[in-house]
């Protein structure tokens, strides 16, 4: 098995939004290559590509009729929010996706 | 640019029209105050359902079916997992290996000649909230998460600005008469991306691609087209290399600046939507979808066109979709439709616009408006006797001849009254009748001023200029 690479491990962690440090990296390296063999494992599974299951009922989609129904209230809206601001629901600004 | 020749792709998001939105049932709206239409699925709460809107189906059935695309009969969704505020359950639900739509194309006609403008898929999927930074913070409005949009992507298959714009005013103008979108760019229910690279003319693969994004009008895209085409050629002349990236354009400089440059490979990880089964099209499904759409801008042009209607016309109504649907209310009709459309882009449009108000707040019925212009054709009714019954017609409940009855206008049809006017005209202008004899054209456009002015200007113009040429040519002999 070969490990992950310092830059691809904090390349995740970068996506995930979290702080490793130089110990958890070295560990990741590891336990992420061995997450990452699995999957391959399921790759190499025949017709894995061919028909999806999405749920294990199988059954096809029932549409919605195309009706508008009860929303939530401005208060019900906000009332889980960190923080608001007037009518809006206020959250650090993230402009560097 | 003849060393160099460019490749365009032009991804364009739009607003999808329905009473709800995609995945659950708050309104799908514009304007409203904010967070005031959302459920807690749009708001990404753990657990919430979504269960997909038929009407967004029958949409992208129509969408597929204008834009000649292949539909794919049994499709699910996918997540597209990313991390950021606009989407709080940190995935966008979307399609990415059966996309309701594959292929298709656009006609556009460049430089006298047809082209297609091939497509490469079309999918449905939903909206982010709307967020403004403000300062250190963002202000997250979820009206707008849920909006179902429909994501139309075309091959890199054009090569110029031109062909991008007269694409995208294309596809506008489809989606806008298949009542799938409004296409209001400025209220940014229709989004445009441009992916422009270029290379060496005759090379075989293509050049890095650079996405530009935020353009706010079709004029835009041309131009941001045009400055990326100008900036990668400059870094090719000076031997440096373009790097992919995603770049905006700014509507003050007129110009794209860099967003940032691409992260590599694919970082969304995206898998079935598991909370939404598969949605299998059957063909009853598909003849009910199509059963609503209109005539298309296209097949309308042909009407008119048959109808005898000039070009400059035709256009003006299709640009006009309210004119052009009434219009064609009258195409079981004998209306004289070269008239009719004259009228209604002429005189009638000015007096909406003046009293801002659309043709169905008029009075103006079925019979009065072939009654009109009949009278019209017939030459009971002059274009100057049309504009000083006009207001009457459509803000009264009167009909045209009560009217005409009420304003004593008789158009005078009898010839040889109109020939007494000429004469009389004639007489008091030696000066125009002499400048006439020596060829000066314009001396006929004032003697036939003269002679409506004489008439007060209720004579039928054609025949008034016919009788005065006939006269003018006796005069000379």
């Amino acid at each position: 098995m070969e490990k992950l690479s310092v830059e691809e491990v904090k390349h995740i962690a970068h996506l995930a939004r979290i702080f490793l440090t130089d110990e958890e990296i070295e560990k990741y390296r590891v336990s992420l290559a061995k997450l990452f063999e699995m999957i391959d494992e399921i790759h190499q599974i025949k017709g894995y590509d061919e028909e999806i299951m999405i749920c294990p009922w199988q059954s096809d989609s029932s549409l919605r009729e195309d009706k508008v129904g009860k929303m939530l209230t401005e208060e019900e809206v906000l009332k889980n929010a960190p923080c608001k601001n007037g009518r809006f629901i206020e959250v650090p600004v993230m402009l560097n996706e | 640019m003849s060393k160099y020749e460019a490749t365009i792709g032009i991804e364009v998001h739009a607003e999808i029209k329905s009473q709800s939105k995609i995945f659950s049932n708050a309104q799908n709206s514009y304007g409203k105050m904010a967070n005031s239409s959302c459920t807690v699925v749009d708001l990404g709460y753990p657990g919430a359902l979504p269960t997909i809107n038929q009407e967004v189906i029958y949409q992208g059935i129509r969408a597929c079916h204008l834009l000649h695309s292949t539909i794919t009969e049994k499709m699910h969704f996918d997540r597209k997992n990313y991390f950021y505020p606009d989407n709080p359950k940190n995935y966008q639900i979307t399609q990415n290996r059966t996309p309701i739509g594959r292929g298709g194309y656009l006609q556009i006609k460049i430089n006298n000649e047809v082209k297609k403008i091939e497509l490469e898929e079309m999918h449905l999927e939903e909206d982010t909230c709307k967020s403004v930074h403000k300062g250190r913070m963002s202000l997250l409005d979820f009206n707008r998460a849920g909006v179902p949009l429909i994501e139309i992507v075309t091959k890199p298959c054009m090569h110029s600005k031109e062909e991008a714009v007269l694409y995208l005013e294309k596809l506008r103008e489809t989606l806008f008469y298949g009542d799938i979108s409004d296409c209001k760019i400025e209220e940014g229910s229709m989004r445009c991306e441009a992916n422009v690279s270029i290379k060496e003319v005759g090379a075989k693969t293509l050049g890095v691609k650079c996405e530009i994004k935020n353009i706010g009008s079709i004029r835009n895209v041309g131009i941001a087209i045009e400055k990326e085409i100008q900036r990668q050629i400059e870094l090719l002349e000076n031997h440096e290399t373009i790097k992919e990236q995603t770049r905006r354009f700014d509507d003050k400089l007129e110009d794209t600046v860099l967003m940032r440059y691409k992260e590599t490979g694919n970082d969304y990880r995206y898998f079935p939507e598991p909370d939404i089964p598969f949605v299998v099209l059957t063909d009853e499904m598909i003849d009910h979808a199509l059963s609503s759409l209109q005539l298309t801008p296209d097949e309308r042009r042909e009407i008119y066109k048959s109808k005898g209607i000039q070009e400059i016309n035709i256009e003006k109504l299709i640009a006009n979709r309210t004119l052009s649907d009434y219009l064609n209310t009258y195409l079981d009709t004998e209306l004289d439709f070269v008239i009719a459309s004259n009228l209604l882009l002429g005189d009638i449009l000015s007096y909406l616009h003046k009293n801002f108000i659309q043709l169905e707040q008029t009075k103006l019925t079925k019979e009065k408006f072939l009654d009109l212009v009949l009278k019209i054709k017939n030459g009971d009714l002059s274009n100057k006797n049309v504009k000083d019954i006009l207001e009457d017609v459509l803000s009264t409940d009167a009909s045209v001849s009560e009217i005409m009855q009420q304003k004593n206008i008789q158009n005078i049809k009898d010839s040889s009254v109109v020939i007494d006017i000429i004469q009389k005209v004639v007489t008091e202008n030696p000066e125009s009748v002499k400048d006439y004899q020596e060829g000066k054209d314009r001396a006929v456009k004032y003697l036939m001023g003269q002679v409506m002015k004489e008439a007060k200007g209720s004579i039928n113009p054609k025949l008034a200029s016919e009788l005065l040429l006939e006269f003018l040519k006796n005069t000379s002999n």
